[in-house]
C-alpha cells in the first residue's frame, strides 16, 4: 500500500472499521479502514475483512452505476482491508433536518430526492442497509449516499421494505417535527423512479412488518 | 411490604425439570433439577420430555423443599408458587403448570407467571451484579442481544434461524452425540487447532447459522476430522456471535454484558466476548456456569421480583401456558 499521504484525523470509530479524513493524491479522502478483530481466528479474521472491503467497494461501484451519488473510489486493498474514497464536502441531512427555520419547500425537495436516490439502488437490487440520515450528504441540490458497509444485493420486496423502514424509524426518533410530511415527499420520490405499483407495494410490506414486530422469530 | 419474601419457582421449557426455593434476603437457597436425556442421536421428543418431567415433579419439588427444610422451613413458609409460562415445548410447559396449579390449590398460595427468557436475564443479574446490562442471551430457544428499554427487554440483533444452541446439539447430534451437546463439541474443538472453511453470516444486526451447520455437516460426510470440524463450527458460529454483540455495544455504549443461558457455560466464547469488550471498556459478566441452563432458579427469583410488584399474578382458571411468548413483549414492573 502507498497512501499519497498518510490520513491525518480520526472522524469516527466504530464497531468494525476505523474512519479517517486526509487526503488522496491531493484530493480530500476518507480511510476506511477495517481493523483486525482479535476475538477471531486470524486467517479467518482476514478473509471477512478483505471480502467486506471488497464488497463494499463493489456495491458503491454498482450504485453509482444505477445513477445514484455516492463517493469516488479513489484505492483498494483487500490485503489490508483499505478503502479510500472521495471526502464529499456537505453537510449531513440530519443536521440539515435539525436546522430551525427549515423552508417546506426545501424539505419537500430534499425528500423528493432521497426518495429518487433510494428507489434507484432498488431498482438495481442493492440494499443500503444503514438508511440513517447520518449517511447522506447534502451539497446544495444534490444528495450523495455514504456508508455502503451493510450493503446488500437483494431483489426481494421484503429487504426494501426493511430499508425504507429504517428511515422511518431515524426519522420519527431523531426528526419527529418534520418527519411526516419528509417521509411523504420521500415516497413520492421513490414512486417516481420506481412506479406506483412497487412503490404501494413496498408500503404495504412495510406496515406488515411493523405489524408483526421487528424480528420474525422468538420461540 | 414483607421483608423476606420467600418464593417456590418451577421450570419445564425443554429438557429440564427443575425447582428452587429463593428469598429476597438470600437469594438462591436451594436449586433442585433432574434432566430428560434423549437417545443418543437425537432431539427432544416432547412427549417423552414431558413424561420424564411428571415423573420426576414430585421428587424435583420434594426434594428443592426438604433442602430447604433443613434451614428450618417448608412450603408453609412460601409466600408464592411461580412457573415457567413460556416459551417453550407445550407438553413439558404444562406439566410444570400443572405442578404449580396443585401446589397453590392444595397450599392456597398465589401463582405467579415467569417468562423463561426474562428468568435467565434477572437471574443473571442477580448472581453477577449487573444493573442494566447489555445481555447475550444464548440457548437452545434464544439467541439475542437485548437491552432494557421503556420497560421491556428490547431485542437489539437475534439469530433469524437456529439458535445457538440448536447448531451445537444438530451438530452433535449430526455424529451420534444425545441432546445436549456443547460440552462434547468444546472438548472435541479443544483438540485441534485446523481451521476449515465454513460460511460466515452476520446479516446487520442479526445472525444466521443455518449455512455454517449444513457446510459443517457436508464436512464431516466428507471425511474431515470431527475435532476439526467442531473447532471450525465454534470459531465461525461464536466470531459470529462476538460481532454483533460487539455492534450493539458499540451502538448502546453500554459498560457491562451479561453473557446467560446454556451457552454461556463455552469458555472459547467467554474468551472471544472477554477480548471485545476490553476494547470497549466494558466488563463480562457471565452467569456461573451450574445456573447457566434451565434451572428452578430463574424462575424462582424473577417470579418473586413479580410478585413484589404486584404483577403476573394468574388465577388458577387463567394459569395457562404459552408455547409463543416474545421477551420483548414482557412488561418489568420492577425495573422502573
Amino acid at each position: 500500500m502507498e497512501p499519497g499521504r498518510p490520513a491525518v484525523k480520526l472522524l469516527y470509530r466504530g464497531a468494525e472499521a476505523d474512519v479517517f479524513r486526509g487526503r488522496w493524491c491531493g484530493m480530500p479522502a476518507v480511510y476506511k479502514m477495517r481493523k483486525p478483530l482479535l476475538y477471531r481466528l486470524p486467517e479467518l479474521d482476514k478473509l471477512i475483512r478483505s471480502q467486506r472491503t471488497v464488497h463494499e467497494a463493489q456495491l458503491i461501484h454498482e450504485s453509482k452505476l444505477a445513477g445514484v451519488s455516492a463517493p469516488h473510489l479513489y484505492y483498494l486493498s483487500p490485503q489490508d482491508a483499505l478503502l479510500v474514497m472521495e471526502y464529499i464536502d456537505g453537510e449531513r441531512l440530519k443536521t440539515v433536518l435539525l436546522e430551525a427555520g427549515l423552508k417546506k419547500a426545501r424539505l419537500d425537495e430534499l425528500g423528493e430526492e432521497f426518495g429518487r436516490s433510494i428507489a434507484k439502488l432498488h431498482a438495481a437490487g442493492i440494499m443500503h442497509g444503514d438508511l440513517t440520515t447520518s449517511n447522506v450528504i447534502v451539497d446544495g441540490g444534490v444528495l450523495s449516499l455514504i456508508d455502503f458497509g451493510l450493503a446488500v444485493h437483494s431483489k426481494k420486496l421484503e429487504d426494501q421494505a426493511v430499508d425504507l423502514r429504517l428511515i422511518k424509524e431515524t426519522l420519527t426518533g431523531a426528526h419527529n417535527s418534520v418527519s411526516e410530511r419528509f417521509l411523504q415527499s420521500l415516497m413520492s420520490g421513490y414512486s417516481a423512479v420506481l412506479g406506483r405499483e412497487r412503490a404501494e407495494a413496498a408500503t404495504r410490506k412495510l406496515a406488515e412488518i411493523e405489524r408483526r414486530g421487528r424480528y420474525a422469530r422468538v420461540e | 411490604m414483607r421483608g423476606h419474601l420467600k418464593v417456590l419457582g418451577i421450570e419445564s421449557t425443554a429438557h429440564t425439570f427443575s425447582a428452587s426455593v429463593v428469598t429476597e434476603k438470600d437469594g438462591v437457597v436451594t436449586n433442585a433439577k433432574d434432566v430428560y436425556m434423549p437417545p443418543e442421536g437425537s432431539g427432544i421428543h416432547p412427549a417423552e420430555a414431558a413424561e420424564h418431567h411428571l415423573s420426576v415433579a414430585v421428587r424435583v419439588v420434594r426434594e428443592a423443599l426438604v433442602r430447604d427444610s433443613e434451614r428450618g422451613s417448608d412450603i408453609d413458609h412460601i409466600d408464592a408458587i411461580a412457573y415457567s409460562m413460556g416459551p417453550g415445548l407445550g407438553p413439558c410447559l404444562r406439566v410444570g403448570a400443572v405442578t404449580a396449579r396443585t401446589l397453590s390449590l392444595s397450599t392456597g398460595k398465589p401463582l405467579v407467571a415467569v417468562n423463561h427468557a426474562v428468568g435467565h436475564i434477572e437471574l443473571g443479574c442477580l448472581l453477577t451484579g449487573a444493573k442494566t446490562p447489555l445481555v447475550l442471551l444464548i440457548s437452545g430457544g434464544h439467541t439475542m442481544v437485548v437491552a432494557h428499554s421503556n420497560g421491556v427487554w428490547r431485542v437489539l440483533g437475534e439469530t433469524l434461524d437456529l439458535t445457538l444452541g440448536q447448531l451445537l446439539d444438530q451438530m452433535g447430534r449430526y455424529v451420534g452425540f444425545a441432546s445436549p451437546c456443547g460440552r462434547k463439541i468444546e472438548e472435541a474443538a479443544a483438540n485441534s487447532n485446523r481451521y476449515l472453511r465454513l460460511p460466515y453470516t452476520v446479516k446487520g444486526n442479526d445472525v444466521s447459522f443455518s449455512g455454517v451447520l449444513t457446510a459443517a455437516k457436508k464436512l464431516v460426510d466428507g471425511g474431515a476430522s470431527f475435532e476439526d470440524v467442531c473447532y471450525s463450527l465454534q470459531e465461525t458460529a461464536f466470531a459470529i456471535t462476538t460481532e454483533v454483540t460487539e455492534r450493539a455495544l458499540a451502538f448502546t455504549g453500554s459498560r457491562e454484558l451479561l453473557v446467560v443461558g446454556g451457552v454461556a457455560a463455552n469458555r472459547r466464547l467467554a474468551g472471544m466476548l472477554e477480548m471485545m469488550a476490553k476494547r470497549h471498556d466494558a466488563s463480562v459478566k457471565v452467569v456461573p456456569p451450574q445456573f447457566s441452563g434451565d434451572c428452578g432458579a430463574q424462575i424462582a427469583w424473577t417470579g418473586l421480583l413479580a410478585f413484589r410488584s404486584g404483577e403476573f399474578l394468574p388465577k388458577v382458571a387463567d394459569s395457562v401456558v404459552r408455547q409463543s411468548w416474545r421477551l420483548d413483549t414482557v412488561p418489568t414492573p420492577w425495573r422502573s
